[in-house]
């Protein structure tokens, strides 16, 4: 890594640290306590320590995860990488709103605790009313939506030091309560209330959501390695013990029914507190300043981290990128941030503080259990790039805990929140299903472990795996151009290839740098060559407009030209490369050519271009998968160019020429190839070719061995039919099959 | 009209329709000889977090960088160069030293008082703070 990337990661271990806790300390005391305590009285600190232990088996995973992927996105991005895109959908929608709703919620607490000292009326508008709490929390919550929109650097740094003051005055306020605890309150446990303590947790559990946004900017944090685990167990550790001690020592320093369902308990129980010292006011307005502090801090890392959600689902094409544009001057990604503020206001107009405080609970509860899944795929698949630095301890048992508690969890929420998590989970798979599924670019770790060993998992598991697959990976067909002559032929080629499966064209104009240069001074001379590369690829485009084919274009510098090829073929994902190939091609000195050629990344065709006519194509055939590419380019050609189609069969040793016949016409109509004239020769193949190539313009010759590209472009061994005929010749052969690994890291 | 020669120009560019005006601009002001170094400066939060992914923002630069490319006329030897720092104009300034700029070029953006407020005055910063000389560059007129 280079020293100015160094300096795009900038955040130190205590700003991961207070991003964590700076989310999650808003939450839980100060606009819970009022209905956990009337839920479950004195057994909210348990409720509250279940609620940190459940959520710490998690921050394990993500922990583990985040060190081996430290990606802007977090928890989505793990899911998606590990499950695939119909999991990443869940994942991503999930994350995206329940941050909307607990942003929400926090902005209710907010008005609360305003509303405390300035009340406003009550709105009643017919169909819907809005509570002073709402009230202030709308404008809060536009406040805060605001502020991230224009992108003030400036409320990042104040982050920092809200969380010091936070645990200045809880701190203070625990060490109060202290004073002041009589034991004894706390003793009395009503047999009834036990049986609220895993609901209340439920209710409570949105107070230890925070954590994940620690991991939604791991990649600006420094040394990840370390940094991140670090930040996002220490949080969850700092806010669990933090909270349990002030429940208890709240609850036995002031009486129960002060806190019970008061909105703003946590300033009575200071004002309580700080009585016998004559400082009631003092106390309460301190308190009163921390929970504004802490609810808004909690809402704005929200609103944050909801846009970096955003924008790696965009990433992988499961949202539009249109969502992701940056703003121009603000430099915000503001279409992101103004819908999730839309969101929030809408949630804080229709919710109360239990539903949204469950309903943002229960989408992140499903993410958990998918990010410890996501850890059991991951060390399961064990794909080579997976190193993580930080290894969740005793695995599998932590993970598999998360799973079955995170989803217990949901089990203990109210009935129509439940309800609202499966139709989430509905909503999300239909998503992927209907939109994302033709968009999304980027197969799961899972389903690709899955069909690498489908004969060791159920035929149920492979079909499920195969139908859920993306399919926005688009047939693309990349073209190197450097020759202007062959320019034309090798993009109609590519056009029809491409506009017989809906699919685009990248056409580059690959420049070959000598060795001596360095590639920046070549890119220095890139001037004079970008007369004649702009000249190339603009004629590429009035080709491909000719046949209405998306076009898209790149020049490439390298030293390498043929190499490249193979390289850019893999970065663009191509699916066929059309390429030029001449015996004094460039490519015949490069010394991995062997081993490229030996494994194609994906389908070639390679032209040797004699002039350029379609009109009578001769297809020699023997079968295998070769041909196949070459039926179907055979059927383009009729289509676009009505060729005469001429197949030629060799008879092999022993076989008679009816058997050759029946053989060339079942190949015919097994390629869907009418309208065809067929041969049978007596000859050795290389001599029928050669003979029958003299009445042709154009021979389609198909590998019928692996390598003949290797052979042709290294010449090791003379490919004596190109040579021997006068008609142009399209080589067909197809990629080889790829290992998982291959296929995951382009090649080993 | 003056026209200006330069072995090294650096040409901060703050987004894509910066990038298209101040290209024009610097099409029709400086020759077209030398060497132009097409600068971003990607503003960090320093120990906080950004307000957009990093990630995001290195993409948005590269579009950036193709916005001015199409946008400049000549044989010009362009090459790009992305910084990031938590004050635009300092490290706009400091890359220039480092690139060994005979220039720096740009087109202040209108900015109403507001924006201003907001977003700094990275314009006035620059011209305050830099270290070689500076052309502020007029809109072209195509």
């Amino acid at each position: 890594m280079s020293a100015d990337e160094e300096l795009a990661k900038d955040l130190g271990p205590l700003a991961a640290l207070t991003i964590g806790i700076g989310t999650m300390i808003g939450a839980g005391i100060f606009v819970l306590p009022g209905p956990a305590v009337a839920d479950a009285g004195s057994l909210v600190g348990a409720a509250f320590v279940i609620g940190g232990a459940v959520a710490l088996l998690t921050a394990f995973s993500v922990a583990e995860l985040g060190t081996a992927m430290p990606k802007s996105g977090g928890m989505y991005y793990y899911v998606n990488h590990a499950l695939g895109p119909l999991f990443g959908s869940i994942a991503g929608w999930g994350n995206w709103l329940g941050l909307a709703f607990a942003s929400a919620f926090y902005m209710i607490g907010f008005g609360a605790y305003v509303s405390a000292f300035l009340a406003l009326p009550a709105v009643d508008l017919g169909l819907v009313s809005f509570s002073s709490a709402q009230l202030w929390g709308l404008i809060g919550g536009s406040f805060f939506v605001g502020v991230n929109y224009v992108g003030a650097k400036e409320t990042g740094r104040l982050q920092n030091v809200i969380v010091i003051i936070l645990l200045v005055i809880l701190t203070a306020f625990t060490l109060a309560g202290i004073v002041n605890a009589e034991p004894s309150s706390l003793t009395p446990i009503e047999d009834a209330w036990v049986g609220e303590l895993l609901p209340v947790t439920a209710i409570v559990f949105v107070s230890y959501l925070g954590f994940g946004q620690i991991a939604s900017v791991g990649e600006e944090i420094k040394n990840p390695g370390r940094n991140l685990p670090l930040a996002i167990l220490g949080s969850v550790l700092v806010v669990t013990i933090m909270y349990a001690l002030l429940m208890a020592v709240m609850l036995a320093a002031v009486p129960v029914e002060l806190v019970a369902d008061n909105k703003t308990a946590a300033v009575d129980a200071a004002k309580n507190m700080m009585e016998p010292f004559g400082l009631a006011a003092v106390g309460g307005a301190v308190v009163l300043f921390g929970a504004l502090l802490a609810t808004a801090s909690s809402a704005n890392a929200s609103i944050l981290a909801s846009s970096r959600i955003n924008f790696a689902m965009g990433r992988d094409r499961i949202v539009s990128t249109q969502l992701n544009e940056i703003h121009d001057r603000f430099a915000t990604p503001y279409r992101s941030i103004a819908l999730t503020g839309a969101l929030i206001l809408v949630f804080i107009a229709i919710g109360g503080v239990e539903p949204l405080a469950t309903a943002g609970s229960v989408l992140h509860l499903i993410i958990f259990a998918l990010i410890n899944v996501s850890v059991i795929v991951m060390r399961t698949a064990d794909p080579p790039e997976y190193e993580p630095s930080f290894h969740v301890p005793f695995y599998p048992i932590i993970p598999l805990m998360g799973i079955v508690c995170s989803l217990a969890l949901i089990g203990f929420m109210a009935p129509t929140i439940i309800a609202l998590s499966v139709g989430f989970v509905v909503f999300a798979g239909l998503w992927y299903l209907l939109y994302a599924r033709s968009h999304a670019t980027k197969q799961g770790v899972l389903g690709q472990f899955i069909q690498e060993r489908s004969d060791a998992f159920p035929d149920a598991a492979v079909d499920a795996a195969d139908s859920v697959q993306p399919e926005g990976d688009e047939f693309r067909v990349f073209v190197p151009v450097s020759n202007p002559r062959t320019e034309t032929d090798l993009i109609s080629i590519a056009s029809a290839m491409a506009r017989s499966r809906g699919g685009t064209v990248d056409a580059a104009h690959v420049v070959q740098v000598p060795d001596q240069t360095t590639l920046q001074a070549g890119a220095d001379h890139v001037a004079d060559l970008s007369a004649e590369s702009d000249r190339l690829l603009q004629q590429a485009r009035e080709d491909a407009e000719t046949f209405d084919v998306d076009l898209e274009t790149h020049t490439i510098l390298s030293h390498r030209a043929f190499e490249e090829v193979f390289d850019a073929a893999r970065r663009h994902e191509a699916d066929l490369v059309v390429m030029g190939w001449s015996p004094d091609h460039p490519g015949r000195a490069e010394s991995r050519m062997e081993e490229l050629t030996h494994d194609l990344p994906c389908d070639f065709l390679i032209l040797r271009d004699r002039g350029w006519d379609p009109s009578r194509v001769l297809l020699p055939t023997a079968g295998g998968p070769d041909s196949d590419l070459s039926a179907d380019l055979a059927r383009v050609l009729q289509t676009e160019y009505d060729s005469e189609i001429t197949l030629l069969h060799a008879l092999n040793d022993g076989e008679t020429e009816a058997e050759g016949q029946a053989f060339i016409d079942d190949w015919a109509t097994e390629h869907e190839l009418g309208g065809v004239t067929t041969m049978v020769a007596g000859e050795p193949p290389r001599d029928a070719i050669v003979g029958a190539a003299a009445d042709h313009t154009l021979l389609l010759l198909g590998a019928t061995e692996r390598g003949l590209l290797s052979r042709l472009v290294t010449d090791s061994i003379h490919v004596d039919v190109v040579d021997d005929v006068d008609c142009s010749v399209l080589l067909a052969e197809r990629a080889h099959s790829r290992t998982l690994r291959e296929r995951l890291f382009g090649r080993d | 009209m003056l026209s200006i020669s330069a072995d090294t120009v650096v040409v901060p560019l703050a987004s894509e329709d910066d990038a298209a005006t101040t290209a024009n601009a610097l099409s029709a002001a400086i020759d077209a000889e030398g060497r132009v170094v097409l600068l971003h400066v990607i503003e960090k939060a320093g120990g906080a977090p950004d307000k957009a992914s990093v990630e995001q923002r290195e993409d948005r630069a590269a579009e950036i960088f193709a916005v001015a490319r199409d946008h400049l006329s000549g044989d010009r030897t362009i090459e790009t160069e992305v910084r990031y720092g938590t004050d635009v104009a300092d490290t706009i300034a400091s890359a220039a030293e480092a690139l060994d700029a005979d220039l720096i070029a740009f087109s202040p953006r209108e900015a109403g008082r507001l924006t201003r407020l907001l977003t700094g005055d990275t314009s006035l910063s620059l011209l305050t703070g830099s270290p070689v000389p500076m052309v502020v560059l007029p809109e072209a007129g195509e």
